[in-house]
């Protein structure tokens, strides 16, 4: 780095002076100004910063010391010397009450004079070394102080609750979503933790304070605070150790894990749900083999084949319910590859209506289409669409009432591209309609005995609507009939 | 006196006609003379008029606990309160949702004499028959 030359400035009225001082300092290497009277030496001064400033003190504009004055207002660490003929005790001690560093009497010798220069420029580097230092420590406060205040703002706005223990057991630090996740009202810094925190928590501190061996370990473990599943929670204790590696405390995270706990039952009772309904057929199939099988008792041919035959139609219920399952896992796991094209839907439901149509003359009904003209596409998987029509339709078919109408309407009603597909069937009491969706709900009176289903159809249209951001409506009368409505979102142009 | 003399006669209510006719055919093959019922229903109704020695009913029929309505109103009856009760069940392991019929209390909550694990064993039943007092 190429070394930074010192900035003098000369102010003085005596040109002689002024020219002497300047080309000495010169030939030492030093940058040097000159101003030839007060109001330019100000002027000089105040404008840039200067590392020294020799000032006369006697001049015709001003007095020396208040060109100083002036100077040092606006450069305080510039280091500035008082020259003058006129020396005298009061001027000196003036001029150093007002900050100038020394005093050179006139005439001074060349020697003379370069010595009192260099000892400013020694006090110019002391004072800017000094500046320098103030600075970098108020920066390093200031950072500290953000850094600080900044992981406080973290640790305290965290949905997990955050608690530190000392190694005596008692609480040094918490926040507020320590109480939340704890539900409790009140906790104070220096409480004995053994003493307010849940006992399962107090058991796995107390470890860190029996035995040197768990000092390295953390623990977690999962406590139901409110019962229910009002609130479920999740503890992990790890040590904090001091900077030499000793025990200095645990810190205690708890997690609220509530959501995940009722995900959890949710899925267990689906689970129980679906080994119910698997066992009932596998049940009544081999009940009938066993019939059939103990020689104990007697069977006709005809029974026989009345058994087989009963077997065979559990048997297909229960083929049915396992692909309706893989359907929903299909659904929920989103790894079915869906295949996006334009449907339409009249010409969808048309062709479900083809397939369905054996089912349909079984039963005498009379099928009404009415479908609005000029009606969007609707970017979807054919087969899911199709799933869906079909499943509703057939609902229509099974609970309709033999020689009764469906009717079936799609028009744009806002951004819902709609369907409304209404039977003369048995219908649904309020009850029956606000289970309708549930897994494995079905409806039981005196009209549905002897109708099969596996009571997931509607779950699966439910599932595949909704992943369209779709809509699916039942308005049911027990005894008249049932209009289901599926409203399809269309981005309107 | 065997169970099947002592309780000659035993109704036996399901909604699952294949399971009902199995039950039957089983109970029938041992000596008993088994009347049906489809629903909680007509259960009450066969009850009153047949007066049965011994009754099965299943928990789950056209309401979840259509069992249970129809045992206790079996059991407000003069006949019911003597007559030797059985709750026919898969709920107690399938669905988590567990209770038993061991103690007296537990009896007189659930107004029934013990309970039947599904598939039905007909040698459970007559046990069950011979142990009831």
């Amino acid at each position: 780095m190429a070394e930074i030359r010192t900035k003098v400035l000369i102010v003085d009225d005596e040109k002689g002076l002024r020219l002497g001082t300047q080309r000495l300092l010169q030939s030492e290497g030093y940058l040097v100004s000159i101003a030839e009277n007060g109001t330019e030496g100000i002027r000089l001064g105040t404008e840039e910063e200067f590392d020294l400033a020799v000032i006369d003190l006697k001049m015709p504009d001003y007095d020396g010391l208040e060109v100083l004055n002036k100077i040092r207002q606006i450069h305080p660490n510039t280091v500035c010397f008082i020259a003058t003929a006129f020396a005298s005790y009061d001027t000196a001690i003036e001029a150093t009450r007002l900050g100038a560093f020394s005093y050179i009497p006139k005439p001074f010798t060349p020697e003379e004079f370069l010595y009192q220069i260099e000892q400013g420029v020694k006090h110019r580097k002391v004072i800017l070394e000094s500046a320098r230092l103030l600075k970098e420590r108020e920066e390093n406060l200031l950072e500290l102080a953000q850094e600080k205040s900044k992981l406080n703002i973290i640790i305290k706005s965290i949905e997990d609750g955050v608690l530190i223990i000392n190694n005596s057991g008692q609480i040094v630090y918490f926040n507020n979503s320590v109480l939340k996740n704890l539900d409790m009202d009140e906790l104070a810094i220096g409480d004995d933790a053994s003493e307010v925190l849940p006992a399962k928590i107090s058991e796995i501190i107390s470890k860190y304070f029996v035995s040197f061996e768990t000092v390295n370990k953390s623990f977690s473990t999962q406590i139901e605070i409110k019962s229910d599943n009002e609130l479920f929670i999740e503890v992990n204790c790890s040590p904090v150790p001091q900077t030499d590696g000793s025990f200095s405390g645990v810190v205690v995270i708890i997690r609220n894990i509530t959501e995940t706990k009722k995900i959890e039952l949710i899925k267990n009772q689906f689970v129980s749900m679906v080994a119910h309904e698997l066992k009932t057929p596998v049940a009544a199939v081999q009940g009938f083999l066993t019939i059939i099988l103990d020689k104990n008792i007697s069977t006709s041919r005809d029974q026989e084949i009345d058994f087989l035959s009963r077997s065979s139609v559990r048997l297909k219920g229960l083929l049915d319910l396992v692909n309706d399952l893989l359907d929903i896992s299909r659904i929920e796991m989103k790894t079915k590859q869906r295949e996006l094209v334009n449907l339409n839907i009249p010409e969808t439901i048309n062709s479900t209506l083809v397939f369905l149509q054996l089912e349909i003359e079984k039963k005498k009904l009379i099928v009404n289409c009415e479908f609005e003209d000029n009606l969007p596409v609707f970017k979807a998987d054919l087969n899911e669409l199709t799933r869906v029509f079909t499943n509703i339709l057939s609902n229509a078919i099974k609970y309709n009432t033999d020689g009764g109408y469906i009717k079936i309407k799609t028009s744009m009603t806002g951004n819902y591209l709609c369907t409304s597909i209404s039977d003369s069937g048995i219908g649904m009491t309020e009850k029956d309609v606000n289970n309708l969706f549930q897994e494995f709900f079905r409806a039981k009176n005196e009209f549905t005995r002897g109708i099969s289903g596996t009571g997931l159809g509607l779950t699966i249209v439910k599932r595949i609507v909704e992943s369209y951001h779709g809509k699916v409506e039942v308005e049911s009368e027990y005894k008249k009939g049932t209009i289901f409505t599926i409203k399809l979102p269309i981005t309107l142009k | 006196m065997q169970a099947h003399e002592k309780y000659n006669k035993i109704l036996l209510v399901d909604d699952d006609i294949d399971l009902l006719e199995q039950n039957k055919i089983m109970l029938e093959s041992k000596g008993f003379i088994v009347i049906t019922a489809e629903s909680g229903k007509e259960g009450f109704e066969t009850f009153e008029k047949e007066l049965p020695d011994a009754a099965i009913v299943d928990l789950i029929m056209e309401q979840h606990d259509s069992g249970f309505i129809l045992c206790h109103k079996i059991k407000k009856t003069k006949h019911g309160k003597t007559m030797p009760l059985f709750m026919l069940t898969s709920a107690t392991y399938d669905t988590g949702f567990k209770f038993s019929a061991s103690t007296e209390e537990e009896k007189e909550w659930i107004k029934c004499d013990g309970i039947l694990h599904k598939p039905v064993v007909v040698e459970d039943v007559i046990a069950k028959l011979e142990n009831y007092d």
